[in-house]
């Protein structure tokens, strides 16, 4: 259990380490939330709340908070592992007497909250309390809806940084498999832009692909808990949102530790 | 179930012999066999092990499929506290034996037993008992110090606190790398880097160290430094250590035993100095002379193989001409000014045994 833990820990502090690389992402991603927000404020110009899934608050809400949350998106495996995979090292990875699975999980999920937690609470509290206090209350990050709608949407979302750190596994176990990270980041980054409601929040969506999009797993990540925190009506209710989320959690990490442990065992590193 | 086996040197079933007898046949021939020398306990016992890899051609998925036999029936054992050396050229499947020893690599058929596990079987159990330095690589995580790094490999081993101290202390001390300690791993220098891996390779009190080309881009001092620590390693500790290279002096210093590897067999299991004796007996002599040497009339078995300047180069078998005749006759040459007698390099004796064996 310990090696799990400092392996969450010391990744976590790797993440921690790059305050630049923070800086650049913040300005990136309210960069990106301005555009979203300017081009649903046009949109809704002509098509008014009401026959919308999301009203314009809720949908520049929605965007600030997947602006916030980009890092914690499943956009390719973990960076060591991807590093390891190259250069052979990845034989060490299998001399460690530790259940791969979780050893590579607890790094991945320190990967994605030491990235995103800090970028999370910066943009949030300048989308959110400081946009407001310059006068800019009508473009900006809003609370919950309630208390019950906090509390859900932070299991929620712990849940949904499980889900992705599981995703990465799927992508690390990919890499393992092909011995480079470029397939596997090839396929993530549009995948979790597109079905974790990144690019268009997935309530707008047409409303014939709607139950199949809330039931793809993507959709655990950042796009159920936002729904929560928002207060949007979710078919089956909150209790049907978190039980899809672990669902997906239990289907992804029972198939994913089975596709592994081929994986190793077929594993062949070549060269020296 | 292994233990207790006899001795390491009755155990040196030659890969092309008998394979059939199987593994408990090995066991009792070695428990017969030669008398006199103490009982140790086998740590690594191979039998008849075979893998074969699938290699895709082509590249695109129409591509056809080739087997590529890497091991073709091996068998060895190495007794506890022993240290064997496993040479052979490129691609000959040392890396593919040290690999399904280590437990990363599942063979297609064979026995293989490290203390009484089966490496790709056991394989947590088995790991956590071994210490494995692949000089190609890094163990260590390039973003950490090496102080975090081994801190995360007492969590991963389950080292209690105080066994931890004491082996940090030993290997910090024996290693010099009190200097690099809080320095991260990617700011090392290769024999830095190397000295950090072997300590990590050795906080858990590894009852076997393989050691892949430990010794690999190094310079000088830090080869010796890795060939006394590994030879304190084994006198104190009695650890029994397993060691790919393909630098000769390594196996010089290293190994009172060489099995030297080549298409998947094992050519020879022997002594070291056995298959120096066997592989090439022959002497060489340098001559220097104070003016231009004349034209030397040399007996049947000596010939001159280089002339440069005022020296020569003669190249001799002392079982067709004893060396005192040689000088003998070479002091009566007017102008004689110093003799140098010397053995081959072990490069040339290796590339020699390569070559007999290359069919």
């Amino acid at each position: 259990m310990r090696a799990y833990l400092s392996a969450f820990v010391l990744q976590g502090r790797i993440g921690l380490r790059y305050r630049i690389a923070v800086a650049a992402g913040l300005v990136a991603q309210l960069w990106f939330g301005a555009i979203t927000l300017m081009a649903y404020a046009s949109v809704y110009h002509h098509a008014p709340d009401a026959h919308a899934p999301l009203t314009l608050r809720q949908a520049m809400t929605y965007t600030w908070l997947q602006q916030s949350l980009f890092r914690l998106l499943p956009i390719g495996c973990l960076p060591s592992v991807g590093d390891a995979a190259r250069t052979g090292a990845i034989v060490y990875d299998l001399l460690r007497p530790v259940d791969m699975w979780a050893w590579w999980l607890s790094s991945s999920l320190a990967w994605l909250v030491g990235a995103a937690v800090p970028r999370a609470i910066l943009l949030a509290a300048i989308a959110g309390p400081l946009a407001a206090l310059l006068g800019l209350e009508a473009w900006s990050l809003a609370p919950p809806v309630s208390m019950t709608a906090a509390i859900l949407a932070l299991v929620s979302f712990g849940l949904g940084a499980l889900i992705s750190a599981t995703i990465v596994m799927w992508w690390n176990v990919l890499t393992a498999r092909t011995l480079s990270p470029l397939g596997a980041n090839a396929i993530a980054v549009p995948l979790s832009v597109l079905l974790s409601g990144m690019l268009l929040p997935l309530p707008l969506y047409p409303p014939w692909a709607q139950t199949l999009l809330l039931l793809q797993p993507f959709a655990g990540i950042t796009d159920i808990p936002i729904r929560l925190y928002l207060g949007v009506a979710i078919p089956g209710g909150a209790g049907t949102a978190i039980v899809i989320q672990i669902v997906w959690l239990a289907v992804l990490t029972l198939f994913g530790r089975a596709w592994m442990r081929r994986t190793v065992d077929r594993l062949e590193v070549q060269g020296a | 179930m292994t233990r207790r086996i006899g001795n390491g040197c009755a155990l040196n079933v030659r890969g092309f012999e008998a394979h059939a007898a199987v593994f408990q046949k090995a066991r009792d021939a070695a428990v017969r066999g030669s008398s006199g020398m103490i009982r140790g306990t086998v740590a690594i016992a191979v039998e008849d092990l075979r893998k074969v890899y699938h290699v895709r051609e082509g590249g695109s998925w129409r591509g056809r499929t080739r087997e590529i036999t890497a091991l073709d029936g091996i068998s060895f054992s190495v007794a506890a506290g022993e240290i064997a050396g496993f040479i052979g050229p490129n691609g000959a499947g040392k890396s593919t034996a040290i690999k399904i020893l280590s437990g990363i690599l599942r063979p297609t058929s064979g026995i293989v037993r490290v203390g009484d596990l089966v490496p790709w079987q056991d394989r947590r159990a088995h790991v956590a008992r071994i210490g494995v330095v692949f000089g190609q690589r890094t163990q260590l995580w390039w973003d950490l110090s090496v102080a975090e790094g081994l801190g995360l490999l007492r969590d991963i081993y389950g080292v209690d606190p105080e066994r931890f101290a004491r082996n940090r202390a030993r290997l910090t001390e024996a290693l010099d790398l009190g200097g690099i300690m809080d320095q991260s791993v990617r700011q090392l220098s290769l024999g830095q880097r190397m000295r950090a891996e072997i300590a990590a390779a050795l906080l858990h009190d590894p009852e076997v160290l393989i050691l892949d080309e430990p010794t690999i881009g190094l310079d000088a001092p830090s080869k010796l430094a890795v060939r006394a620590f590994v030879r304190d390693l084994r006198r104190e500790r009695g650890t029994t250590v397993l060691l790919t290279t393909h630098d000769m002096h390594d196996i010089e210093a290293l190994a009172e035993r060489v099995i030297v590897i080549g298409h998947g067999r094992i050519l020879t299991d022997s002594p070291f100095q056995d298959l120096r004796a066997t592989t090439l007996s022959e002497r060489i002599l340098e001559a220097d002379f104070v003016t231009e040497p004349p034209v030397l009339d040399l007996p049947h078995g000596a010939t001159e193989t280089m002339r440069d300047g005022r020296s020569v180069t003669i190249t001799f078998d002392p079982r067709l001409v004893p060396a005192q005749v040689l000088v003998a006759q070479l002091s009566a040459v007017p102008g004689l000014d110093d003799l140098r007698i010397g053995r081959p390099a072990i490069e040339e004796i290796i590339t020699r045994f390569y070559a007999d064996h290359a069919t």
